[in-house]
């Protein structure tokens, strides 16, 4: 009887409370991460994925990918892509979220307006992209000539450095609600007397903005950056409907590198040790966004 | 503290797990596909055979289940493929037929985690290119024997046997021919091509601000190789040797048609559905495609005027051949789904499978006589006698993403011909020595 009190006592019953949780990830998350880690150390290809020997060749496919001129430019492509988004995204967002802040008569369903592109789903967003940048039909050459801006059409998607500019311009449109949202939801958590009291005290608008918006909104922004950073270092639908990878790889980014490595090439371990590299990455940002919040918390 | 640390570790790996989404989620989505034995599912077909409802149905039991995977996004292929079933399972009761489909930019994927998870179809209905590569995966049955596959085109059977074992029998078969708009073909005052350089010619003939003179799809992946490989072959360069005055000049012509401007970069973002709406759109003169095209251009564009040809020859005629095949996955239900098969490969199916289609039958001697001479499909019967296989080969995967790559940096000027042929070369080197 004592026993069962004692095991009944108030953090085992929370560890009760956990386990479904923590068999459902152990199971769907936790399994397939382990899988894929051990693939990439495998060399699974067409041959032996159903019968035949694994060979264990560990760090080999690591190797071969470093060398591997595609995957070190899909590396930098992904870090590329994510910094410029979340420069342009955070600083587009920001500016709403602080526009949208302000009374005025519309800036309720404005600002829900807004969070269209964050809702439309993203296969959409990137085939309207696509037409939007196409070199002969595509409107935004037709503006442009309009303008007198440029003489020929530019190819958009069809050179390298462009078709990244495209992608970027997409991405940026979905990111800005995002952003926008969550500082606009940030903004409201500042208490208005420290404003009053600012005001009283004779500090000027670039002044509050500085000493108060920022440092109380640190917390928020911090979340931002990093979520931004997540879900925008694992692009994967808007890039394989708008580029594919394209025009000669120069759009490829680890989640399609991988995904084109495992199921069009059927190098399964090669693809995993891609998206294990995500993976590492990921986990990095991960941990780091867990202490800066922990740290918060505890403070 | 040390707890928190652990929460924390494992927090962060939750968050990063649904990056995953191309081996985890899309692993699960696989394993989901509905292959569940329906053992107690009464079949439709007995609900219908009156007379054996009474004593019968009792010891006759429930039909085996046989599925199938097929990628055509047509519908017109989707409901004939249905017809065909339905047929299949009104004429016996022992099987019950099933068909899904599955999105071909997923097939392969789909068929990959099948493997591993043994979450396959009895009958898979897949690209004749990669039919190599799933048999050195070991998952499809040897059908030696099992057909007789005599009077098929050459072609279409050695993309379904490895090591002189037959894996798979031919659906039906397709080519690549020129299609022309004979209206503007007439007003520019052109003839018909029949080489390069009259093609040249007249695509430049044809080609005005708002029309180009030739098109054919270019994506860097299998569809664009599939467009590529006739232009190569007719230099007489192989797939596997392209670093070599033949192969560079078949790059080289690809890159005159571009700098010539007869020919739009945007063909490297065009399927080749694309270049088939650019083409009835009137925005493209010419065009390389397949006769799947036909009932589409005919319905939606009935006034166009157009006609199919030969593609242009460098030294040789050259087409690529293109289709799909069954195969029948080992350890499923092997003898329902050999029983299916030899239903839906007598002559009489073959015969109405391939003009709902819009295919040419892989059977030489029914496709000799399918069409009219007069028929639009009539071109490419006489263009399947150049077109060749690409493979059979396993790591055909690998060949075919060089090749796509060697004409997408010759396209968007990225690289010149020579250099395109030689990067080209040594990856093909790695992979077929």
């Amino acid at each position: 009887m004592e026993k069962i009190k004692k095991f009944f006592r108030y953090e085992n019953v929370g560890m009760l409370f956990v386990l479904p949780a923590f068999l459902y990830m152990l199971i769907f998350v936790g399994y397939p991460i382990i899988h894929n880690i051990i693939l990439s150390f495998q060399d699974v290809n067409a041959g032996n994925l159903v019968k035949g020997t694994r060979n264990f060749i560990l760090f080999d496919n690591y190797l071969e990918l470093f060398k591997d001129s595609v995957f070190t430019s899909s590396l930098w492509n992904t870090l590329r892509f994510t910094v410029s988004c979340l420069v342009f995204q955070f600083v587009v967002g920001f500016a709403l979220a602080l526009f949208f802040s302000q009374r005025f008569s519309l800036a309720k369903p404005v600002r829900g307006i807004l969070l269209v592109p964050w809702m439309i789903p993203i296969t959409v967003t990137a085939l309207m992209f696509k037409l939007l940048f196409a070199t002969d039909i595509g409107i935004i050459n037709f503006i442009l000539r309009s303008l007198h801006l440029i003489e020929k059409n530019i190819e958009w998607l069809t050179t390298p450095g462009t078709a990244m500019f495209a992608l970027i311009c997409a991405n940026v449109w979905i990111g800005i609600p995002f952003n926008m949202i969550l500082i606009s939801t940030g903004l409201t958590t500042i208490p208005k007397e420290l404003y009053e009291s600012a005001s009283i005290d004779g500090a000027g608008k670039v002044q509050t903005f500085w000493r108060i918006t920022l440092p109380l909104l640190k917390p928020t922004i911090e979340s931002v950056l990093i979520l931004g950073f997540i879900y925008t270092f694992k692009v994967y639908d808007l890039v394989y409907v708008m580029t594919s990878g394209g025009p000669v790889n120069s759009t490829h980014m680890l989640s399609t590198y991988s995904y084109k490595l495992s199921f069009e090439m059927f190098k399964y371990s090669k693809g995993s040790a891609v998206a294990n590299v995500l993976l590492v990455i990921l986990l990095f940002v991960g941990v780091f966004y867990i202490k800066a919040t922990t740290e918060e918390e505890t403070d | 503290m040390k707890k928190r640390k652990i929460t924390a570790l494992l927090t962060a790996l939750a968050m990063t797990a649904g990056i995953m989404t191309g081996c985890g989620s899309g692993g699960g989505k696989g394993a989901a596909a509905d292959n569940a034995p329906a053992a107690d599912k009464a079949p439709a077909v007995q609900e219908s055979a009156g007379e054996e409802n009474s004593g019968e149905s009792a010891s006759s039991g429930a039909a085996q289940e046989v599925t199938i995977w097929y990628y055509w996004e047509n519908e017109g292929h989707q409901v004939t493929l249905d017809q065909l079933i339905q047929e299949y399972n009104g004429s016996q009761d022992q099987y019950e037929v099933n068909a899904k489909y599955v999105p071909f930019a997923d097939f392969k994927k789909q068929l990959s985690i099948g493997a591993s998870a043994d979450e396959l179809p009895d009958i898979a209905i897949l690209d004749s290119p990669d039919h190599a590569s799933y048999v050195a995966m070991g998952i499809f049955e040897d059908l030696t024997g099992k057909f007789d596959v005599s009077n098929y085109y050459e072609g279409t059977v050695n993309s379904c046997t490895v090591d002189g074992k037959l894996y798979g029998v031919p659906f039906g078969a397709n080519c690549l021919a020129l299609y022309y708009n004979e209206d503007m073909l007439t007003q520019a005052g052109s003839s018909v091509p029949t080489t390069w350089d009259e093609l040249m010619e007249t695509a430049k003939a044809l080609t005005t601000d708002s029309v180009s003179g030739l098109a054919f799809c270019s994506v860097q992946n299998e569809e664009g190789t599939f467009n590529f490989v006739p232009w190569l072959w007719s230099t007489g360069a192989t797939s596997y040797d392209i670093s070599n005055e033949n192969g560079i000049r078949a790059l080289t012509y690809i890159q005159d048609l571009i700098d010539e401007g007869v020919m739009s970069k945007e063909c490297i973002n065009w399927t080749q559905g694309d270049v088939m709406n650019q083409f009835i759109a009137g925005n493209v003169a010419m065009m390389v495609n397949g006769p799947w095209q036909i009932p589409t251009m005919q319905s939606e564009a009935p006034e166009l005027n157009w006609k199919v040809t030969l593609i242009p020859r460098d030294k040789e005629y050259a087409s690529v051949l293109g289709g799909e095949n069954y195969a029948v996955i080992n350890g499923g239900n092997v003898d329902g789904a050999l029983d299916f098969l030899t239903y839906a490969t007598s002559e009489e199916k073959v015969k109405f499978m391939m003009n709902q289609f819009g295919y040419i039958s892989a059977d030489k001697t029914i496709a000799e006589s399918q069409f009219a001479a007069d028929s639009p499909y009539y071109p490419f019967v006489e263009e399947l006698n150049y077109a060749m296989p690409r493979g059979p080969l396993a790591e055909w995967p690998g060949v075919s993403d060089a090749i796509s790559l060697a004409f997408n940096q010759v396209i968007t000027g990225t690289a010149t011909p020579e250099n395109a042929a030689a990067q080209a070369q040594a990856t093909i080197d790695g992979i077929v020595k």
